[in-house]
């Protein structure tokens, strides 16, 4: 095997090692299916208990779909996806970390961004499953057709967002290495980041700062990209290529400054108490 | 590379950047030296065995020269490839054993556990199978290595750590105590299996508290404390150096007293003092040899000591280490950072 050939192939062995992880944990996915559903389900009924008979009027005339249910499920279900990806791959090193096991993965030749990446695949296999499920099944429980639209469109748009998000756990990942406290950071992440994306409602609504500050994530083009693909509701800039376009940008450069960012605080954990110490 | 061994290190400094926590909100940085210029040469097919109390450096030695810490001056080599420049090179040619059971994947089986690491190690897949074969084989683990690791005792999961060290199958095994946790045909089987890789050609670096272990298994030991490499050579030519400061074990009730006294005696180089069954045992280093044990008996019973035992014995490698250290090695010198 060459040096390529031999990198893919750990990368891979890293994917399937916490496939084959989280399978004993079966308890776990089926947890992951439900949560999007409740928290779907959440502003659902408060907008079925509180709208009144012109509620879809209205919701379309601030989203431009009287399709509130799929909205909230699209919305929920992108949401676990960019969550996990936070709890798979940024609290993933802090967890190897408390467990002893990160030292064993710097004692290997493979470098760490082939592992992390392993594990960044594993995580999106197992969160867009999940999501997918998740969707599938909210829409049977509240009688909504979850194949309407252009169901193609909305898979290019996850499949094309995901690449950024986990650059950005990659950002993440280094923060949690350095300062040693997952929890509080995933945290503040994965609501901050769901809040930007417009998880109930629509960026559009933000003030002007707010609005500019949740078109720099990646997940909120994924989010509305998918929306709109699935609902027929409006792109950012109109036309899907160019939205799409935004997130291929994201996509050459938020992996490579989280890749660089990763380099730079593990040489500088290196350098002073090691990968070790928690 | 400036010479043939397998290691070389050259003026080795590690310093930590610690911070010394005052109450709730107030910090301040405080810098540990764990090495202090270290040299360091371990020659290839040896097994060279290296002992120190906890927080006396060893462990750090060992992680600079795995790559998982970098050195704040000096340089080291291993295996020809240097620790900082080479990094790829150095964990390729090493294989390592050190955090014991933590370092392993409790929800995946043994055999998962080696195929994952065969595969970190770039192995192919076909290698990967067969080369956990082997290492399932020779540790005798064939009934649990279809369990997850969580089920197994502690010195079963130590095995499997043994075994993933050996996946690499590469020249030099870096070994942390190994036999930790092990009962002892365990860990006598371990150290055969050692000394069995280590006739195949292997160079085998070995971390223990184990004295005996130590004077059994290595041809070579280096003692550090604090940082600094305190003796280094054969087991037999270190015990041959103490020949002349002979040491000397009292047993009985000794109060600090009667071991004040006698640590003021001119001749007196060491004195190490430990619990066995009750009793004080004091571990009596001098540069007179048996001319001096009169004169050490009488000091401590006229400051008020009761001699149950007085032994002077062929040296071992304990008595080494309280000579070059003036204590045990289960006394920890481990500086928290």
């Amino acid at each position: 095997m060459n040096e390529l050939q031999a990198n893919l192939s750990a990368m891979w062995a890293s994917t399937r090692m916490r496939l084959v992880t989280i399978s004993r944990y079966q308890g776990q996915l089926v947890s992951e299916i439900i949560f999007p559903i409740v928290f779907a389900a959440m502003p659902i009924l408060l907008g079925r208990a509180s709208g009144g008979p012109n509620a879809e009027d209205i919701f379309a005339a601030n989203t431009g779909t009287r399709n509130y249910v799929a909205y909230m499920l699209i919305g929920s279900s992108v949401f676990s996806i960019v969550s996990n990806a936070f709890w798979h791959v940024a609290y993933w090193l802090r967890r190897e970390q408390e467990v002893g096991t990160l030292e064993s993965l710097y004692l290997v030749p493979t470098e760490r961004s082939w592992i992390v990446a392993g594990t960044a695949l594993y995580s999106a296999i197992r969160s867009v499953a999940s999501a997918l499920v998740a969707y599938l099944l909210g829409s049977l429980i509240f009688n909504v057709n979850p194949l309407q639209g252009e169901v193609g469109l909305a898979l290019l748009f996850i499949a094309v967002g995901l690449i950024p998000l986990y650059g950005l756990t990659f950002v993440f990942g280094a923060v949690v290495l350095k300062v040693k406290e997952a929890g509080a950071i995933v945290n503040v992440m994965q609501w901050g980041v769901s809040f930007l994306m417009g998880i109930y409602f629509p960026v559009a609504i933000f003030p002007p700062l707010v609005k500019a500050a949740a078109l720099l994530f990646p997940p909120t083009w994924m989010t509305n990209g998918v929306r709109s693909a699935l609902l027929g509701m409006g792109f950012f800039f109109g036309k899907w290529y160019l939205d799409l376009s935004v997130l291929w940008a994201f996509l050459l450069v938020v992996p490579l400054v989280g890749l660089w960012t990763f380099t730079r605080v593990e040489t500088s954990v290196r350098r002073n108490e090691g990968v070790g110490q928690f | 590379m400036v010479g043939n061994g397998t290691i070389q290190t050259k003026a080795l400094c590690k310093t930590y950047i610690t911070r010394q926590r005052k109450g709730i909100f107030k910090s301040t940085q405080q810098p540990v030296e764990a090495l202090k210029g270290v040299d360091l040469e371990i020659c290839t097919g040896e097994i060279f065995g290296l002992l120190g109390p906890n927080g006396a450096g060893k462990t750090t030695l060992i992680k600079i020269l795995t790559t998982l810490l970098l050195p704040t001056g000096g340089e080291a080599w291993v295996n020809g490839f240097h620790v900082e420049r080479q990094a790829n090179q150095v964990r390729r040619s090493v294989g390592c054993m050190l955090m014991g059971e933590r370092g392993l994947y409790w929800k995946l089986t043994g055999r998962e556990n080696l195929e994952y690491f065969g595969a970190l190690y770039h192995l192919s897949p076909q290698e990967r199978k067969k080369r956990s074969n082997e290492i399932i084989t020779l540790l005798a683990m064939n009934d649990i290595a279809d369990r997850t690791v969580e089920t197994y005792s502690s010195g079963q999961k130590m095995k499997l750590a043994f075994g993933k060290a050996l996946i690499n199958d590469a020249p030099l095994l870096v070994l942390d105590e190994p036999t930790n946790t092990l009962d002892v045909p365990s860990a006598s089987e371990l150290r055969a299996i050692v000394r069995q890789l280590n006739q195949q050609g292997k160079t085998v670096v070995y971390t223990t508290h184990i004295m005996l272990e130590a004077e059994t298994l290595c041809n070579r030991v280096a003692i550090i404390d604090h940082g600094q490499l305190l003796a280094l050579g054969s087991v037999s030519d270190l015990k041959s150096g103490l020949q002349r400061d002979q040491a000397t074990h009292f047993e009985g009730v000794i109060s600090s007293n009667a071991e004040s006294a006698v640590r003021s005696l001119p001749e007196v180089l060491q004195v190490s003092r430990s619990q066995e069954n009750g009793a004080t045992c004091l571990t009596v280093v001098t540069s007179a040899g048996q001319s001096s044990l009169a004169q050490l008996i009488d000091t401590l019973t006229r400051h008020g000591a009761l001699l149950n035992k007085v032994t002077s014995q062929e040296p071992t490698l304990e008595d080494v280490f309280i000579a070059r250290t003036g204590r045990t090695l289960a006394q920890d010198t481990r500086v928290t950072i």
